[in-house]
């Protein structure tokens, strides 16, 4: 459950996901869906909840730690370290101590993927605003985490950029990841792959 | 009154390698240096802490740091004095009138300094940097570190800032070093004395170091912002 003064949302809510699963959380502006991905990436307190993740327990007010080595969240507008797109992929591979080589291996694989191999030492404010999303993607990829939520990643995008995202949005999906994308864009909503969550203050409904 | 005279030996003194003009140089580098690398990690970390907690008081402790910014450099020379002095509670330690005791007293100076750039430099800050740290695996002491870095001209602004501040006092220094020849000192206690003393040749050239220091130093934080192109 989380209050914003007198509003309360997801008050006796469920969300259940099914590992290697897509999910597209819809719903009216204001209704939650930024601030319940949130909650499950450990970054916004709530009053009271339950989560569980892998077999272990827990509430939202002892976030376990480990957690977050397994669940990356990509904010709608990403922000990247200031220093080049290459480092900002190594940053949380660096965290998890893994060696150097492969370390590189993951990197430029993951710059392969989204297209910004060439890309690799620019600073992130050289960049557009689809490489910039492009760049966050890849950088959460590059770790493999077991949950992925994804912020409108399409918004404040058009043209080559959108569909560039969408088509990187639908590879992750396609790879088994279990992925949360918050959404609005009609073609993220459409997507076959990914099963439609409904959200409104009280609860979280799948959708036909 | 002649001023190309004493310029000439100003710059004679330096670069014939004066040694008492060179040892009143050395004392104010090190003991100011000292006194920032001692300071600087802890305020920095305090300025952090500063920022991003919430706890009873904090915008109490943020006003009263910001209050001393401004606080008479003199009457912090005061008051360490009275604690070195002989009779005060840290006499024992027989401080007053070394180098120790200016740098315990630029110390003091800095601290609000270092403090108030680096929780404004924090409070700045993008909140997506720490979020994104954390989301990334960062422990909460990387995710600060991270936040630091990427602040971090801001936050050697403050540095900088606190160098220039007590590389250049002299209430301070005076009360608690002395102004002992080759002992305590240093650039502005030296100015102070020489001109007094209507001997302006030592004064310009110390003047001139002094002011050396501080363009070289923001020169170097200008060509590291420059290379931060890349960023």
């Amino acid at each position: 459950m989380k209050r914003f003064g007198d509003r309360v949302l997801f008050d006796g809510a469920r969300l259940e996901l099914e590992a290697g699963s897509g999910y597209v959380l819809t719903g009216a502006n204001g209704t939650g869906k930024t601030t319940l991905l949130r909650i499950v990436a450990g970054l916004e307190p709530s009053e009271s909840g339950r989560l569980a993740f892998c077999a272990q327990a827990s509430t939202v007010l002892d976030y376990p730690e480990e957690w977050r080595r397994e669940i990356v969240y990509v904010h709608q507008q990403p922000y990247l370290f200031r220093t080049t797109i290459e480092e900002n992929l190594e940053y949380g591979l660096a965290r998890r101590h893994l060696p150097n080589a492969e370390r590189q291996a993951r990197v430029r694989e993951a710059l392969a993927w989204a297209g910004l191999a060439e890309r690799r030492d620019v600073p992130p404010h050289k960049l557009s605003g689809g490489e910039k999303q492009r760049a966050a993607l890849a950088r959460a990829k590059v770790l493999d985490p077991t949950l992925l939520l994804l912020d409108e990643p399409t918004a404040n995008l058009d043209g080559d950029a959108r569909r560039q995202v969408l088509e990187l949005v639908t590879a992750l999906c396609i790879e088994n990841h279990t992925v949360v994308v918050a959404s609005h864009d009609p073609e993220i909503i459409r997507l076959a792959i990914l099963n439609r969550l409904r959200v409104s203050d009280l609860r979280i409904e799948a959708v036909e | 009154m002649d001023l190309f005279e004493p310029t000439r030996l100003a710059f004679h003194l330096l670069l014939t390698g004066d040694p008492g003009l060179w040892r009143i140089i050395w004392v104010s580098l090190w003991v100011s240096v000292f006194a920032i690398a001692l300071m600087a990690p802890l305020c920095i970390a305090f300025g952090f802490m500063l920022a991003k907690r919430q706890f009873a008081g904090q915008r109490a402790v943020v006003v009263l740091l910001q209050a001393l910014l401004s606080f008479p450099t003199v009457v912090i020379g005061l008051v360490i004095y009275l604690l070195l002095s002989r009779h005060g509670p840290l006499g024992a330690f027989d401080l007053l009138f070394t180098p120790w005791a200016i740098m315990i007293g630029y110390m003091v100076i800095a601290l609000p300094i270092l403090t108030v750039f680096t929780v404004s430099a924090v409070q700045g800050a993008d909140p997506r940097v720490y979020e994104t740290a954390r989301s990334l695996g960062a422990g909460r002491l990387q995710a600060a570190l991270t936040t630091l870095w990427e602040v971090r001209f801001a936050v050697m602004a403050g540095i900088v800032n606190a160098f220039g501040r007590v590389v250049s006092e002299v209430g301070c220094a005076l009360m608690v070093g002395g102004n002992i020849a080759g002992i305590t000192r240093n650039i502005p206690t030296a100015i102070a004395l020489e001109t007094s003393k209507g001997e302006f040749a030592q004064g310009i050239a110390l003047g001139f170091v002094l002011i050396t220091v501080a363009i070289g130093i923001n020169v170097a934080l200008a060509w590291l912002q420059g290379r931060g192109g890349l960023e």
